[in-house]
């Protein structure tokens, strides 16, 4: 086996620039993704008409489809419906002006809204009925109970859920490389493709993917001990 | 961006694509079967606490769980060749369908393995000791006591991660497995309609997730038919 490690530092050099991008493609869909989940979240919980069942259809459909077909379907339609739009109303605008990482990260955080709307109704149904109860006896209103009783019990309820989901995208931003984005997977094959050398490029790209999982999750794991060292056990 | 958008198109395509719905089950099937496997060795020197073998496993765990299947595809993908070649075995000719059940195996591997130890692990000790005490062997007190009941604790993580994988299996194409996805590439390059063909096979996976999730459940219902409702157990 012949392994090139001089260069596999060179990739390794080469595909750290790309990390900024795939930490964008990660982080941004999961903010956008919170404001949607949220509010699917509260949909569902609250039991709209109309808009329940379209909350209900579109967080299986996004968790039952892989996300390359989220972001091939809007890499593809999204244009096809901006023409549209654009044609209608005579927009001075043309559809093939929109750089593709907004396609990426629009998909990306249709299905980050997805995933997460089930964490959060997860996260909200661990606190106890009886807790919001006790809370509104001692005169709170309700945004008062949602800010200090609800929220902060929730979120640390759902601190290792988020991590695992934050770990899991930074993971699936890697098939962006499929519609030529330059993160760390697009990158390693450009410059695997540039020098005839894959397996030290993916073995470079490889380290810094797990390098980053492992930041994370010690970033996290100090998180976890933090939110949840106010709340010990009843037992 | 090809031609105007067809809805007709999709259900067109929808009976072509599930035509190779095989390949992608076959990759599925024997990536759990080996994945189990290798989950159930990778599992025991964490359970035995088993020194260097211990730590080998938890760096290969933590590798997996580390990266993207995508990039385990590539290093097993050219990897794998050139690892052989020190024995002058050449298997750069194989099938590129073997390479991604041996990367899904792998990635089944570790992720099985965790779940397997933490399943052991959340069984009270005090059936094993129970089980030694009504003069059971370990290997009875573990078959008959301690594995049925981790199973029940296993099981909804294995489905979930089994629906993860089949999603997963669409990446199997860009090493140029002829799966659904790959058969929904070749559709594209021959009738440039990329959208319907994507929205096709999205709805053949989310069919088929859906079908999963449904013998899941029923299959878990049966896991925990001695356990009753109301009362919360271990």
């Amino acid at each position: 086996m012949v392994i090139d490690f001089s260069f596999v530092w060179i990739a390794f050099k080469e595909i750290l620039k790309a990390v900024p991008l795939t930490l964008i493609l990660t982080f941004v869909p999961i903010v956008v993704g919170f404001l949607i989940g949220l509010a699917v979240a509260l949909i569902r919980a609250h039991n709209i008409k109309f808009l329940s069942p379209i909350a209900n259809f579109y967080v299986s459909f996004f968790r039952g489809t892989p996300a390359i077909m989220h972001i091939m379907v809007i890499y593809f339609g999204f244009p096809i419906l901006l023409d549209y739009v654009i044609k209608k109303f005579n927009l001075p605008f043309q559809s093939n002006h929109v750089p593709i990482v907004v396609f990426v990260i629009t998909a990306l955080s249709l299905t980050a809204g997805s995933y997460l709307s089930e964490i959060i109704r997860s996260g909200i149904s661990s606190v106890s009925k009886g807790q919001i109860e006790a809370a509104y006896t001692i005169g709170m209103n309700t945004f008062q109970v949602v800010k200090r009783i609800i929220l902060p019990q929730a979120l640390a309820q759902s601190v290792p859920n988020i991590t695992n989901l934050i770990i899991g995208f930074l993971h699936t931003t890697s098939i962006a490389f499929l519609v030529s984005q330059k993160e760390i997977t697009g990158a390693a094959n450009i410059v695997a493709s540039k020098n005839l050398k894959f397996l030290e490029a993916f073995i470079a790209a490889g380290i810094i993917y797990w390098a980053i999982t492992l930041i994370i999750e010690t970033i996290a794991y100090f998180l976890e001990k933090k939110a949840k060292s106010y709340s010990r056990s009843a037992f | 961006m090809g031609k105007a958008f067809d809805p007709a198109l999709i259900i067109e395509f929808i009976p072509m694509l599930v035509k190779y719905l095989g390949v992608t089950l076959e990759i599925l099937c024997f990536s759990i079967l080996f994945g189990t496997i290798l989950g159930i060795i990778v599992a025991l020197p964490k359970l035995f606490h088993v020194p260097i073998a211990r730590q080998i496993v938890t760096v290969y765990i933590s590798f997996i769980r580390g990266t993207p299947i995508l990039i385990q595809l590539f290093l097993v993908y050219y990897g794998l060749p050139a690892f052989l070649s020190i024995w002058d075995i050449d298997i750069t000719r194989m099938d590129a369908l073997y390479f991604v059940i041996i990367t899904y195996s792998l990635s089944h591997g570790a992720i099985f393995a965790e779940i397997f130890r933490s399943a052991i692990q959340a069984i009270d000790v005090g059936q094993t000791e129970a089980a030694y005490s009504v003069g059971m062997k370990p290997i009875q007190s573990f078959f008959r006591i301690v594995f049925p009941q981790a199973i029940r604790i296993a099981f909804p993580n294995m489905a979930n991660s089994v629906i993860g994988s089949l999603k997963d299996t669409s990446l199997a194409f860009t090493i140029g497995v002829m799966d659904m996805m790959g058969r929904g590439e070749t559709l594209i390059a021959s009738t440039a309609h990329a959208l319907e063909v994507y929205i096709s096979l999205s709805i053949v996976y989310y069919v088929i997730v859906l079908l999963f999730e449904k013998v899941f459940s029923v299959s878990e219902k049966y896991l925990n038919r001695y356990h009753s409702q109301g009362i919360s157990s271990i």
